[in-house]
């Protein structure tokens, strides 16, 4: 009836015009900033060559003091090199004799610079020493001429040239963060589009669309609906009102009908009749009145759920790329425990307290209510932010982090709770599509922008924008409907039993899912991510920013990706080999780092982290349902995705532990290459078992399983 | 103007805002931060060769605490640089031993000065005191031990003075760049957003004389056309059906 697409092509559209306009936007600001830079920094860069020219004259005329001949000074050049090695914006030193001849020079002269060390203009700086000069632009470097005056006579000048292209070089920094920015805005306005306008826009159009159909297949009941006072709402009133005249017409007919008939004698009633069987006729093939309508939650609240879940999450990743830098800043020595191990301990704790919260946390949610449970979740972790910045030592913030695990542990099953409960069979593959996408999209904005408001404005201001941003949830979670639904079909959900637990511990079809592929993929990640990538970059001298960079690769790749993988392994029904091969994929990825150690190279890493894990994650739960029927058939579904996740998440807590333990051993190449290892051999065991082992027997997907919540 | 314009409007106003607001902070902190950058190393320039006199006064063999030329020294390099407000020089425990400001001998610095040098990967150190930066180098002997450290203080107005002034006009190219974004983009947005304007308005239209029994509108190539025909379709059908009921009952008398 209505391309599905539509809207999607509209956003686009709507997409590109503003990211046009906030790009031709930039331009005018970083043009603007360059001005203002080459304006106020050049002057101040001429102070500093004026303050290291006195240095580098004060030697020579020490030379000269005790004798040397000026014009035959040893070592005069390897000064020069030291200078430029401390002052990359300057490009060029030269010392002339009183004559404007050059005695020594190093670096890149600008053209024509000979001739102009030569000018009566310029050698008059010997006749006025004290007199303060300003540079001149020779080419493309401000030349700072200074005089070299002995008591007995004037020696020469000393030449320092500023290259212009050092404050181009200030801004490029600037322009890699720009990018980022760019790349958030983008993601930032679909996920507006959809938060101010879609979602709305969205709904209304399928209730159109619903509405034709229904009217298609000649049921004219009433929706019963309240109509949103846009676009849509109205045009929707319109087509409730046609039904609603529909309606009384049908009433009234069939009223005076039955009245006649009650009233007629008996040829009149034969005389009716044909009207009488019309109606009949119509009463069958068409439905009117109020009908029983199923009650039913508008997509309204479903997408409501969005813009909560976008802002708490967005708040624990802003802490993403900075946050082992923060640690390692409140370290305090442990004893026994290695200082790499302490910075990883937070990480540690907060997966843990995900993994071992998530079973409770959803039958708790469900008792009360998914609102309730993410605004205590969210003020939980509001207070866990805020005192995370605010943290005096390594124990008050575990304390706070702690906070913030049992706030993201509850927001999150509490957040999918609501999803469950207010979508069915049909929808429901929507609605966590809806889930996760405000995830993935805070997951590429969080760890980009907070590196960068680390770098800026430090760790602790960065992490009461987290606050802020979680305080900001509370409100958006506030508006949620207040209403609790419970699908009449749903079964309250249960945590795994000990026994259940033990008995598919001991499962080999089980454990070769979990534990060659599952607990791998979750150790890579969060080792390297979440401890390795954020600590690895500041050790080699690069900012949180980049961290932040890196990071949002990995989760461009996801976004990219995932759909595509998804799809694919879904059509193809080879779910094995897309875990098979991200596994070996993120895996090979580790071992470049034994070539170089340069940033490039980690990128190259994230990259490939990134295309693995997305193109096995999608598969890999569908590979529980695949092959462990016969243990759903037994522990039911609920238990046995709720140990696969468990183990799963236990698999994000043991990451940054053994990527730490690693570094201890063997420094950061070693734990990125150790822990890359260990997913390329997973992967390649897991590829063998599916081939040669008990998983080899294929399992046609049992379509009544339905995987429960994540 | 349509509710849902004013909402993409919005949208673009938020996303503008945001894009450049971030690209303002982030060429204020990097003007500050190079700008900054700058005015230290400028200041370790001094402060290196107050280094060297004291390296090369105890290669001769003087004890750290004996150098008497060193407060001359670095009360004339205070003179030479109007920037530095003062330099001192202090021992492992944190006390001043020598000083451009002879109140400030046998003092002890602040706390964070010490951590910030031991802290520091290199020689080099930096801290911050009140309205006083300090850019700071370890003092080392022949045998690579640190003997004591130099601090060099100077004003931080100095520094703001010029972070305010780039930074107010960094606010305003940013302001008037968003002034322009508001005015523009709706522009560009409303020619985009008109098709599916459209769109609605062909199907608002439709629906609005669903009941009037107007012959139907031409295709128009709409996304709704073949939504509007079913819903049409659909209507007249029982419209007729109902009163072929009508007809029936009249007839009978």
């Amino acid at each position: 009836m209505l391309d599905k697409n539509y809207l999607w092509r509209i956003y686009w559209q709507l997409a590109g015009v503003i990211m046009l306009s906030v790009v031709l936007a930039l331009g005018v600001v970083s043009y603007f900033s360059h001005r203002v830079f080459e304006r106020e920094l050049v002057p101040e860069t001429e102070k500093k060559a004026l303050t290291v020219g006195a240095s580098v004259r004060s030697l020579v005329l020490k030379a000269t003091g005790y004798g040397f001949d000026f014009a035959q000074l040893h070592g005069v050049e390897q000064t020069f090199d030291e200078v430029f090695s401390e002052n990359p914006e300057f490009a060029s030193i030269a010392v002339t004799d009183a004559t404007g001849r050059v005695l020594y020079a190093r670096g890149k002269e600008p053209e024509s610079v000979r001739e102009y060390f030569s000018r009566p203009a310029v050698l008059t700086v010997l006749e006025t020493p004290d007199k303060a000069r300003d540079a001149v632009k020779i080419g493309s470097q401000y030349i700072v001429s200074m005089p070299i005056v002995s008591p007995q006579k004037a020696l020469g000048v000393l030449h320092i040239g500023i290259d212009s292209a050092f404050v181009d070089r200030v801004l490029l920094e600037v322009l890699l963060d720009v990018l980022v920015v760019l790349v958030v805005s983008l993601f930032f306005t679909l996920e507006l589009l959809n938060f101010m306008a879609g979602a709305r826009l969205a709904s209304g159009l399928g209730e159109f669309t619903r509405q034709v159909e229904r009217m298609k297949g000649g049921d004219f009941t009433p929706s019963g609906r309240l109509r949103v006072n846009d676009e849509i709402g109205r045009l929707l009133r319109w087509i409730d009102s046609a039904i609603d005249h529909l309606n009384v017409r049908y009433e009234t007919l069939s009223g005076e009908i039955r009245r006649r008939i009650t009233e007629a004698t008996p040829e009149q009633r034969e005389q009716v009749k044909p009207a009488a069987m019309a109606m009949e006729q119509l009463r069958v093939t068409k439905k009117f009145g109020t009908g029983e309508i199923a009650p039913r939650a508008e997509e309204t609240d479903l997408n409501r759920i969005r813009a909560p879940l976008f802002a708490f999450i967005l708040a624990e990743e802003l802490t993403r790329s900075y946050l082992p830098s923060y640690v390692n800043q409140l370290l305090v020595p442990i004893p026994w425990i290695s200082p790499q191990v302490v910075i990883g301990l937070p990480i540690m704790l907060f997966m843990l307290i995900v993994a071992i919260g998530q079973p409770y946390l959803g039958g708790w949610s469900e008792r009360v209510g998914r609102r309730k449970a993410m605004l205590v979740g969210a003020v939980l972790a509001t207070v866990g932010f805020g005192g995370t910045a605010l943290a005096v030592n390594l124990y008050d913030l575990l304390l706070w982090r702690s906070l913030c695990a049992l706030g993201y542990g509850m927001v999150f099953v509490a957040a999918q709770g609501y999803v469950l409960d207010r979508t069915d069979r049909i929808n429901r593959a929507q609605g966590f599509a809806l889930f996760i996408g405000a995830i993935m999209v805070a997951t590429v904005c969080g760890p980009s922008i907070g590196g960068i408001l680390a770098d800026n404005l430090g760790f602790r201001p960065s992490f009461a924008i987290s606050a802020l941003m979680a305080f900001l949830s509370i409100l958006a979670i506030i508006r949620l409907p207040k209403e609790e639904i419970h699908g009449p079909t749903m079964a309250p959900s249960r945590a795994p039993k000990l026994s259940e637990f033990m008995a598919l511990l001991t499962n080999a079809r089980f454990m070769t899912l979990t534990g060659l592929a599952a607990m791998p993929a979750k150790i890579l990640l969060t080792g390297v991510c979440f401890y390795l990538v954020p600590l690895y970059i500041v050790s080699i001298g690069n900012t949180q920013a980049m961290a932040g960079r890196l990071l949002m690769v990995y989760a461009i790749m996801m976004v990219l990706v995932v759909p595509f993988a998804a799809t694919l392994s879904d059509a193809s029904m080879k779910r094995e080999r897309y875990v098979a091969l991200g596994l070996v994929i993120s895996g090979l990825g580790g071992f470049l780092m034994l070539f170089s150690d340069s940033f490039l190279v980690l990128f190259a890493v994230v990259f490939l982290l990134g295309l693995g894990q997305a193109l096995s994650i999608a598969a890999q739960s569908a590979l529980v349902g695949e092959h462990c029927q016969e243990e759903i058939r037994k522990y039911g579904a609920d238990a046995v995705y709720g140990v696969y996740r468990f183990l799963e998440r236990l698999g994000n807590a043991l990451g940054p532990l053994l990527a730490s333990l690693l570094v201890v051993f063997w420094g950061y190449i070693g734990s990125f290459v150790a822990l890359s290892g260990l997913a390329l051999i997973c992967g390649i065991l897991f590829a063998i078992s599916m081939r040669f082992g008990s998983m080899h027997e294929t399992h046609a997907p049992d379509s009544s399983i339905g995987v429960p919540r994540l | 103007m349509g509710t849902i314009r004013i909402r993409f409007i919005l949208v673009a106003l938020v996303v503008g805002f945001f894009a450049i607001g971030m690209s303002a902070f982030l060429n204020f902190f990097k003007y500050k931060s190079t700008y900054g950058n700058i005015v230290r190393e400028r200041v370790l320039v001094v402060g290196r060769g107050v280094e060297n006199a004291v390296q090369a006064s105890l290669n001769v063999g003087l004890q750290f605490t004996e150098l008497e030329t060193l407060t001359p020294l670095m009360k004339r390099e205070k003179i030479a640089d109007k920037l530095i407000l003062g330099m001192d020089v202090f021992d492992d425990a944190g006390q001043v031993i020598y000083s451009t400001d002879d109140v400030r001998l046998k003092r002890d610095v602040p706390p964070s000065w010490i951590s910030a040098a031991k802290r520091s990967k290199t020689t080099e150190w930096y801290a911050e005191d009140g309205e006083e930066v300090i850019a700071g180098i370890s003092l080392k002997n022949n045998f690579d031990l640190t003997v004591g450290y130099l601090a060099m203080r100077y004003s931080r107005s100095y520094l703001d003075r010029a972070s305010v002034g780039v930074g107010r006009e960094i606010l305003v190219a940013s302001a008037i760049a968003f002034v322009v974004v508001a005015v523009v983009t709706p522009l560009m947005l409303i020619v985009v957003i008109r098709r599916f304007e459209r769109d609605l308005h062909v199907l608002e239209t439709a629906v609005t004389h669903l009941e009037d029994g107007s012959p139907p509108p031409a295709p128009t190539g709409s996304a709704f056309d073949g939504a509007i025909a079913s819903l049409r379709d659909s209507l007249r059908g029982v419209r007729e059906e109902l009163d072929d009921v009508r007809r029936k009952l009249d007839a009978a008398k």
